[in-house]
This record gives C-alpha cells, structure tokens and sequence, in this order.
C-alpha cells in the first residue's frame, strides 16, 4: 500500500519500556495527529518512524521496510520537522530551505534549480520576504515555517511533524495545519503529535490517543474522542458539543 | 524585481570570486618581491631565468616558503571552517581541539626516537597522534550521543595541555642537541623551509583540502544538528568523523613541516564569514583564500619588520588575537 505501516513497534531506554505494541496505518493524502500528555510516548513513536530511533516490529512506508533503507533512500521518503531547532550559524533562509534537497544530491553541491524549488515553496508559504535574511533573526513561527518548507522540498511521501503548532499564536497554528492540509492533499501521508484536542480535531482524518507508551484509541476523531478517554488519559472531566459535524472539547473546571 | 535583485546578487558574488582569486595571487607576487633582496616586480620573470644570487633567493628561498606559507594558511583556513561548521561551534579550531598539539608531539617523538635521520618519518607521526589527540577530545566532549559547544572546548584544553605537557617531558628526556632540534622546530617558524618541505607536506595537504572541499554540502547539513542531518540523509556518525579525519590529515601534514603557528586556523574562518557568510558552501572555498592570504601577509611582516627575523607565529597572535575579539564583538551581535 502507499502510505505509512506501523506494526507491533515496541521502544525501550534500558529496561523502561516507553512503546508497546503500536500498530497503526496512515494513507497517503491523510493526516494522523497523535495526542496525549506529556511523556506518553508521541516524540519517541516519530522518532521510530523515521529511524532516529530502531525500534522492534515493523514500519513500513509505501511496502518498503525502513529499517532495510539506506539513510539516504530513507531521507527521500521521509521528511522530519523537529519541535525545536537550535541555529548555529547565522544562514540564510533560502540556504536552509536547499537543505532538504541533501538526500537527492549526495556529494554533488545543489544548482540553480533546487534554489528554485527553495524559492517556489516559500512563495507557497507566503514568505519570499524572508529568503535573504538571516535564519537567526526569524521569530518562532517563521523558523517553524521554515523547517516545513525544508522538509517539502525534500519531496517526501511521509511527513513527520513533531508539535508543529507548540509556541505559536493562534493564527500561526491554524496557518501551519492550513498549510499541512493542502500538503497532505498533494498525497503525502502526515504525521504529528499535538497537544491541543480540539485543533486535532479540525484538521485531523485520524487520532492516535496514546498513555504511557501504548494505544489508548485509534481511528476516526468521533469515535477517539469521546469523554471517557479523554478523562482516562489526561485526567481531566471535559464537556464536549457538536456543531456542523466538528468536534469542541473543552474541560471542566468545578 | 526578483530578477533584478538575483541579478544584483549573483553580480556581487562573482565579484567575491574573482576577489578571492587574485587576493592571494597578488599577495604571492609582492611575496616574492619584498625582502632584503628586494626584486622589483618587472624584473620578477628575468631574474627567473639568470643565474644571480636573486635567482638563487627567488627560487630556493622565497618561492618554497611563499608555497609553504600559502599551503598552511590554506589548510588551517578550510580546516576551521570545516570544524567550525561541523561541530556547530564558531570557538572551535584545530588547535584548540588539540590537534596540533597532538601533531606537534607526534613529530617530536619521531625526532626523539629516531633521531633527525628519520624525517620522513616526522609526518605520518605527526598524523598519528593528531587522530588520537581528536579522538580522546570528541570521546571526552560527547554528552548523551551530542557534542555540547562547551564540553568541546574544554576537552580540547585539557587535550592540548595533556600533548604540551607531554612534548615537554619529551625535550627534557631526550638528548641536547635533539632538543635543540625540538625547539626550533616548535617555535613556528618558516624561515628554513626548502622545496623539500613543500614536496612532504603539499600531498596530504592537498588530500585533506580537496576531501573538505567535496563534503562541504554535508558539512552543511551535518550543522543542522545530529537528528536533522540524520533525517537528511546524512550518516551522521560515518560522515562526521570523514570531516575530522580530512581537517587533521590537513592541519597534521602542514604541522609537521612549520611547527605551531597560532591563530589562523581561528581568525581565517571568522574573516570569511564576513565576506562570503556561513554557508559552507561558500565558506569553505573563500577560507582557503583569505588562509593563504593571511600567512603570506604575517610572514611578509615577519621578515621585513625588523632588522631580524619575527618568528611568524609571534606575527599572527599579535595580529589574531585582538582581530578575533573585534569579530566576535561583532558576531555577538547576529548571534544575539
């Protein structure tokens, strides 16, 4: 099938077992936001996805095993967005964006036309402005745009988003899950962790709840979340409505 | 105005080339010109040819040390960059990481043991305990699979000290006119280069320069940090440890024919990066200009300054040391 696998993947530190025994599939053209509280496991289970991390079990992207991958043929199906990216040097924007062509170029050095993919999906993004400054003296939400357009011009068919809305203002969240969505109808296959349930829920074809490491429930938002496992994973009493289809969940504070 | 401003762009960047070009081109010639002896430039290519004792001068004493000169500020220019960018540390340098402390110690014990009859010798042991300095430095600085910028720093002053402390008890165990060897050839210096200096250490130099100058892309990606790079395509670990390899085959191969020039191994890099910016892209080639550029101006001052000769190494400390805080002073500013 094309689209993301995911097979029994257990993840240890040590002796502390941090997954167990997820399975899951993604189809490409749909995202999948993983929610859950903190520690429960939603960094490491990208990690796994993307062989940051080699878990046991299986993950399989368009039939392929992963862990049968060169890291470069790897990189040509997988796009990664970390939740914080710390500069070192001062680079130019467009530069950084040109990264994610790294997978397709091997040793040789990109030409004119990776800088002109680099320069087509900033256009995209709305943030041509932005090519010749110094990536350094972005604010939160341009630096998370970046790292999108990075990982877009890597032509990946999976996407990994880890957090992708933390520290943004509310018009920046709901322009990078826009953006996503388009990108996903492109048929890319996304994945990502979030914390807010209700943004999950408007842009999301399917949830992943997880608590401690394993699938509390998985599949459609309506039948993930409900208010029995909401109180069950975050421990937290919540009122849910429904309006037009959509899902709002708010908590209760007695 | 995309194509206007590309245009501007791509203008100035050829301007930068052609700069960086002739910079040291230029510098080379005044190089063979200025001296005690002084050859006037229009009569630079006669005196090639005549037998005179400029001939002899041009030939046998400027030009091999005029190419040593260019090759070391080469090599330490491209080699700290390409660091620099690896490791994701604008403080860090061959030196300070301890290669050339460990290169300085490896050539020393070469002569120690072998005596000078050995020379060819010199170099691969000068390579050898350069690869153990930086390996004992990375296997110290590395922190929960990571390089943390201060750890690095730290290892590498431990390392070097641990080299120096070393090469001292080296010069006191040996015999003294060994000894004698050992300082002279510590103190950086190029005044006694011959061709036979340049035929020794151009090879490895060359390999080290042409190795950095093929990576400089994945020097690139590797300065995204471990996980993104990896997620790149990158084989952090294997393509990391190529990167060292190449900067202490460059810095080692140099070392052990000039001894311990400080600083332009740290200052080169800095410079660029304020003419051509951080891309490795970009940097990597520029430094080996403005590396070359920047001995040949130290030596030039070191041999012409004074009735005697300055060693060069006194040169470009009291040169780079008070440019480095200038740029950095500077640099604070756009790293914020």
């Amino acid at each position: 099938m094309s689209g993301v696998e995911v097979r029994s993947v257990k993840f240890s530190y040590g002796k502390e077992i941090v997954l167990e025994n997820v399975t899951f599939e993604v189809n490409e053209g749909e995202i999948l936001t993983i929610l859950g509280p903190n520690g429960s496991g939603k960094t490491t289970l990208l990690k796994c996805l993307n062989r940051l991390l080699n878990p046991e079990g299986s993950v399989l992207i368009d039939s392929f095993d992963i862990s049968k991958l060169s890291e470069r043929d790897l990189a040509k199906l997988v796009g990664y967005v970390p939740q914080i990216h710390l500069p070192a040097f001062p680079y130019r924007v467009v530069d950084v964006v040109v990264s994610g062509r790294t997978p397709h170029l091997g040793l040789s050095m990109p030409t004119k036309k990776d800088y002109e993919l680099a320069y087509n999906v900033l256009g995209k993004l709305s943030l041509s402005y932005l090519a010749d400054r110094p990536y350094t003296q972005l604010s939160g939400g341009e630096l998370r745009l970046i790292l999108i357009a990075r990982a877009l011009i890597q032509q990946p068919k999976v996407l990994l988003l880890d957090e992708p809305t933390s520290h943004l203002d509310l018009k920046n969240r709901v322009f990078v899950l826009k953006i996503l969505k388009e990108v996903a109808k492109e048929g890319i296959a996304i994945i990502m962790s979030e914390h807010d349930p209700n943004l999950a829920s408007l842009f999301s074809d399917k949830v992943l709840l997880m608590y401690k490491g394993r699938i509390v429930s998985y599949g459609r938002v309506q039948d993930v979340l409900n208010r029995e496992n909401i109180v069950k994973v975050y421990g937290v009493d919540v009122e849910i409505f429904e309006n037009n289809g959509k899902r709002y969940i708010f908590p209760t504070i007695s | 105005m995309g194509f206007t401003r590309n245009f501007g762009k791509s203008l100035e960047l050829l301007l930068h080339k052609i700069c960086l070009i002739l910079l040291p081109i230029i510098l080379f010639i005044l190089y063979l010109s200025i001296g005690k002896y002084a050859i006037t430039l229009t009569s630079l290519p006669s005196v090639l040819f005549k037998d005179s004792i400029e001939h002899t001068i041009l030939l046998n004493v400027r030009l091999p040390r005029a190419i040593e000169a260019m090759l070391f500020g080469a090599c330490m220019g491209i080699s700290g960059a390409a660091l620099q960018t690896t490791l994701r540390n604008p403080l860090v340098s061959p030196y300070i990481l301890g290669i050339s402390s460990g290169a300085a110690f490896g050539a020393a014990l070469s002569i120690a043991l072998l005596g000078t009859g050995y020379f060819f010798l010199m170099q691969p042991s000068a390579i050898l305990f350069a690869l153990i300095a930086i390996t004992i430095t990375l296997s110290l600085s590395k922190f929960r699979g990571q390089f943390s910028p201060t750890s690095l720093v730290l290892a590498g002053i431990i390392v070097s000290a641990l080299f120096s402390g070393l090469l001292s008890l080296v010069q006191i165990l040996v015999e003294p006119e060994k000894t004698q060897t050992i300082v002279a050839w510590i103190i950086g210096r190029l005044y006694a280069v011959t061709w036979s200096d340049v035929v020794t250490s151009a090879p490895l130099a060359i390999v080290g320069i042409i190795g950095l100058l093929v990576f400089r892309w994945r020097v690139f990606a590797l300065s995204m940090g471990d996980e993104e790079a990896k997620s790149l395509g990158v084989s952090v670990e294997k393509e990391r440890i190529l990167v060292i390899l190449f900067a202490s085959i460059a810095t080692a191969s140099v070392v052990s024919v000039t001894g311990i020039i400080g600083w332009v191994c740290l200052i080169s890099p800095h410079i660029t990066r304020f003419i051509v910016g951080s891309n490795p892209k970009d940097l990597l080639p520029a430094s080996i200009s403005i590396g070359a550029s920047f001995m040949l101006i130290a030596d030039l001052i070191s041999r012409t300054i004074w009735i005697f000769e300055i060693p060069v190494g006194v040169i470009t400390t009291l040169i780079g040391a008070p440019m480095f805080l200038y740029l950095m002073r500077r640099a604070m500013h756009e790293w914020g």
